[in-house]
């Protein structure tokens, strides 16, 4: 129609008589497009980037659960460390055969997820086998720096004892053991010890090793899965140190980050967090308490040290450290101290020399790659099980080494796991279903065997009198698997309980539509399990997008208010000034409807350039940031941008979208100043003065 | 001669505060085709308002406006607004041009509102007026590139490039200068003379009112008396 086109002129025109209204809204709706194009495209790039983190190297796409279980099955965040029940898959070696047989599955991997506790040689245990060594070895000058270490860990102890015992003066317990404390910081019992040690010795190792707790105790959380699947399964996952065990050999293998977190050498794992924070995050001590904390903790570390190092090594050592501190008096200890006290200015060369010369004599961890520790938890029915596993290696989820969520887990084999839980192999759940039998009794969960067999749950309704053959062959199952064995028959293993399970895909694309042809599957074939997308079991992670998501909508929508207040404002204040004008164009025979259609084309006309501006703005930054990446040293951004860089995509169809959003936006806070304007009436114009 | 405009007895009130305004008291008046009339009366008498009212951008409280036999009162915005599109020009006192446009524009505008001419024919008929007003030097001129005179002149042929039956001019030289002035009210009475064009103006010039072959009294919302001369020719 010609008379768009003269609309369309004047817009153009229009918005070049009113500069500053149209400066003033076109700058705001640009920005706003260029926010939301950004905002939205940075946010997907996140989630997607995350997505492949996660699903990568922790819970698969998709994770099969017991549909009677009373928790979600979560991964991370507090959820994650409560004791969650998520009950047991019915069957796992059907639940597989089931899920394997839809199109896009590419694999399932048991799994179970739990915690325990690696126990581990105190600073005493292992002063106190120093001393033990030193004696074997008969080097009298050796025997005595042992002695003054375990005499001032000993001594160290009492005071901790001391303190303790005044604020809460109670058992027999505490006073026992000060007792012992008091008797080995006595001069007495060191004169005697090294007449004879024996007797000394021993009662270092069984009444005073013993009194020493750790800081250390973490709790290790693990996932029970059969090993070479998971890795096979998991393109993140890589073998940092050691090896696979072969199939159906008991194992954990530990990830990188938490074996330097809780394993390493303490004074060398605290060297390397210095080094870290000042090469990867730029922090200097100088001004930094946290790093300043860290030095003066350093400081007390020495022994940790000085223990581990032979004779020839420590004197070595101390030859170099007074070099360096030709001024300092005392031992190696005190030369160390000095050493540890370690500035932005000589921090690199101490690190450098630390390497060099102290940890190729040290036990770097400790429990070395191809070592074995014991590993305690609480089973599923609340007794303590202690079981000891081999350290098969260390892993990592590649770009993903320095997020400590990504690396809070380790990985352990599926006999193991289920011996700390309690939980039963194949064989020990048919014999168990045949006693149930017997007894008639038609509830014994399998987790709860333990409890049954300790005689606390109420599991045998009619109590009667207890059947002894019963007992006894109940007291057989007490132990889940044949714990004596390293190996293990991977196949039994996995008919036996197992708690959920991994499924990856070929395409993560296609999540819904497998979800839904799996839980179709498993309804046919009548087994209780239902599958749980990765972004449902990951507790916060996955809250944290939709926090994201809402946090980011909420910005846009007030920017949005913002825009539709100032807009309508200044577009109210253009009518005024354009009375005369609109009057007119009445007058000469303008209807309504074009002046309505007017002033809806100017704003549309201006919507369209700015936001256009504004999505090229952010598509070109963008595109830039695609090109260098955004970088990060920081964990958990390294853990939401899937490594340390996260490269966004522009997804056209979130530029078109955004445009479209803000054109629609610009027009709706349109509507009300151009009614305004089309019910100026014409008999203005008659009044007008120019 | 059948009258093209025919006003019957017409009363407007404007509400003023709890009070009303008569500005027009009783008007009956009628215009003949080709007419080029005056109404001359002093500020206030209701010059404008009687306009308004033949100009179809009020309607009367009450009394029968008719254009061209139709009554403005039985007609809603649409019908009005269609009204003043085809059958009626306007020249203003402040000339009221569309800034943002230019000559060329200002006068094409109402041709592009009536739409149903071919772009040739649009052109044409704009270039034609823009000719006879002596602007086609200044076509592509903006308004506030011109002189007083010269806007007057495009808003003449803005007026008039839609053919209509009636133009009304409300003191349409009160802002210029007096020979300016009586250079626009010759510039209309040869239109008027040429194509039969019925023009209404209102001034209180007795300059211009000297030009009209018809004049119309007004005082206080009525009309006063009217006086006829023959055409002039030159005067
Ligand atoms: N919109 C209006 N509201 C109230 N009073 C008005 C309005 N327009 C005109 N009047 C009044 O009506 C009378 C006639 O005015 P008008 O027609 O403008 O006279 P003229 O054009 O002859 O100067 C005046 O008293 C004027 O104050
Ligand atoms: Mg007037």
């Amino acid at each position: 129609m010609e008379s768009l086109r003269i609309l369309l002129l004047m817009a153009f025109r229009s918005l070049g008589g009113h500069k500053i209204k149209g400066l003033i809204v076109g700058s705001l709706l640009a920005f706003g497009t260029f926010l939301f194009v950004l905002g939205t495209t940075l946010l997907e790039s996140v989630e997607r980037a995350m997505e492949a983190s996660i699903t990568r190297s922790i819970t698969g796409h998709i994770q099969l659960v017991s549909a009677r279980a009373v928790d979600r099955l979560t991964f991370f965040g507090p959820e994650a460390s409560s004791d969650q029940d998520i009950g047991v898959l019915p069957d796992f070696s059907r639940v597989r055969e089931v899920a394997s047989k839809i199109p896009g599955v590419a694999a399932v991997i048991p799994m179970g997820r739990y915690y325990g506790q690696p126990i581990l040689n105190t600073e005493l245990d292992e002063a106190i086998e120093a001393l033990e060594e030193a004696f074997a070895e008969g080097d009298p000058a050796v025997i005595e720096d042992r002695i003054g270490k375990v005499r001032r860990m000993a001594a160290r102890l009492k005071e901790d004892y001391l303190r303790a015992a005044a604020l809460a003066a109670d058992d027999e317990e505490h006073e026992k053991a000060i007792a012992a404390l008091d008797r080995v910081t006595s001069e007495e019992f060191w004169t005697s010890l090294r007449h004879a040690p024996e007797e000394g010795l021993q009662f270092l190792a069984f009444e005073i090793a013993k009194l020493s707790d750790d800081e250390s105790m973490l709790y290790l959380p693990f996932i029970g899965t059969d090993l070479h699947r998971y890795a096979e399964s998991f393109v993140h996952f890589e073998m940092v140190e050691g090896e696979m065990p072969p199939p159906g050999t008991r194992g954990i293998l530990i990830s990188q980050a938490a074996y330097d977190q809780f394993f390493k050498n303490r004074p060398a794992r605290v060297l390397d967090l210095l080094h870290e924070a000042k090469t990867l995050d730029g922090r200097r001590i100088a001004d930094d308490a946290a790093l300043q904390d860290l030095v003066s903790r350093l400081k007390e570390m020495t022994a940790q040290v000085t223990m581990h190092l032979s004779p020839r090594a420590a004197t070595e050592l101390d030859a170099k450290l007074r070099e360096r501190f030709p001024k300092v008096e005392g031992d190696l200890d005190a030369r160390l101290a000095a050493f540890f006290e370690v500035d932005d200015e000589n921090f690199a060369e101490r690190y450098e020399f630390f390497q060099k010369e102290v940890v190729p004599h040290i036990p770097l961890y400790r429990v070395p790659v191809g070592g074995t520790f014991t590993l305690r938890s609480m089973t599923k029915s609340g007794y303590p099980k202690a079981v000891n596993v081999r350290l098969w290696g260390t892993f990592r989820f590649k770009s993903l080494e320095r997020s400590e969520l990504a690396s809070a887990y380790s990985l352990i084999d599926l006999a193991s796991f289920r011996d700390l839980l309690g939980l039963m192999t194949a064989e020990k759940r048919r014999e168990l279903d045949s006693i149930r039998e017997e007894v008639e009794v038609s509830e014994i969960d399998p987790n709860d065997v333990e409890a049954f067999l300790f005689g606390e749950a109420p599991v045998i309704e009619e109590g009667g009198e207890a059947d002894l053959d019963l007992d006894a062959r109940l007291a057989a199952l007490d132990r889940p698997t044949d714990e004596d064995s390293d190996t293990f028959d991977p196949a039994e293993i996995e008919k036996g309980t197992i708690l959920h399970a991994a499924v990856v895909l070929h395409d993560p694309g296609k999540l819904r539509e497998v979800m839904a042809r799996l839980q179709e599957a498993f309804d046919r074939e009548g087994l209780e399990v239902k599958p749980l997308a990765w972004s449902e079991v990951t507790g916060i992670i996955g809250q944290l997008v939709v926090v994201l998501r809402a946090v980011l909508y909420v910005l846009i929508g007030i920017i949005f208010v913002v825009a539709l207040v100032i807009i309508n404002n200044s577009m109210v204040m253009a009518t005024m000034d354009r009375i005369g004008e609109i009057g007119t164009m009445r007058a000469i025979g303008a209807r309504r409807g074009f002046v309505l259609a007017l002033f809806l084309l100017e704003t549309l006309v201006l919507g369209f350039f700015a936001s256009a501006l504004g999505a090229l703005a952010a598509s070109a930054l963008l595109a830039l940031l695609g090109q260098t990446g955004i970088h990060t040293h920081q964990p958990f951004l390294i853990f939401l941008f899937g490594g340390t860089a996260l490269y966004p995509a522009i997804d056209l169809a979130n530029v078109v979208w955004s445009f479209a959003v803000i054109v629609v936006i610009s027009v709706i806070s349109t509507f009300y100043p151009a009614r305004l304007a089309a019910r100026v009436p014409p008999v203005v114009a008659m009044q007008g003065k120019e | 001669m059948s009258a093209i405009v025919s006003v019957e007895n017409v009363v407007k009130e404007y509400p003023l505060g709890k009070l009303k305004v008569r500005a027009l008291d009783g008007v009956t008046l009628s215009f003949g085709e080709g007419e080029f009339a005056a109404i001359a009366a002093p500020s206030g008498a209701g010059k404008t308002t009687l306009l308004n009212l033949i100009g179809c951008v009020d309607v009367p409280t009450s009394g029968v406006v008719r254009i061209d036999g139709q009554a403005t009162s039985e007609l809603d915005d649409a019908g009005l607004t269609r009204l003043r599109l085809h059958k009626l020009g306007f020249i203003f006192q402040s000339f009221n041009l569309i800034t943002v446009l230019d000559v060329y524009q200002n006068v094409e505008f109402p041709l592009l509102l009536q739409g149903g001419m071919t772009k040739k024919e649009r052109d044409r008929r704009v270039r034609e007026i823009v000719e006879q007003v002596g602007l086609d030097k200044q076509m592509r001129h903006r308004p506030n590139e011109l002189s007083g005179g010269q806007r007057q002149r495009v808003a003449i042929a803005r007026a008039l490039v839609t053919r209509p039956r009636i133009v009304l001019a409300d003191e349409p030289t009160a802002n210029l200068d007096s020979a300016t002035g009586q250079n626009i009210i010759g510039l209309m009475k040869e239109i008027n003379r040429k194509n039969r064009t019925t023009f209404i103006f209102s001034t209180h010039d007795p300059m211009v009112m000297s030009q009209a072959e018809r004049v119309i009294r007004m005082a206080d919302g009525r009309i006063v008396g009217e006086e006829r001369r023959a055409a002039e020719g030159a005067a």
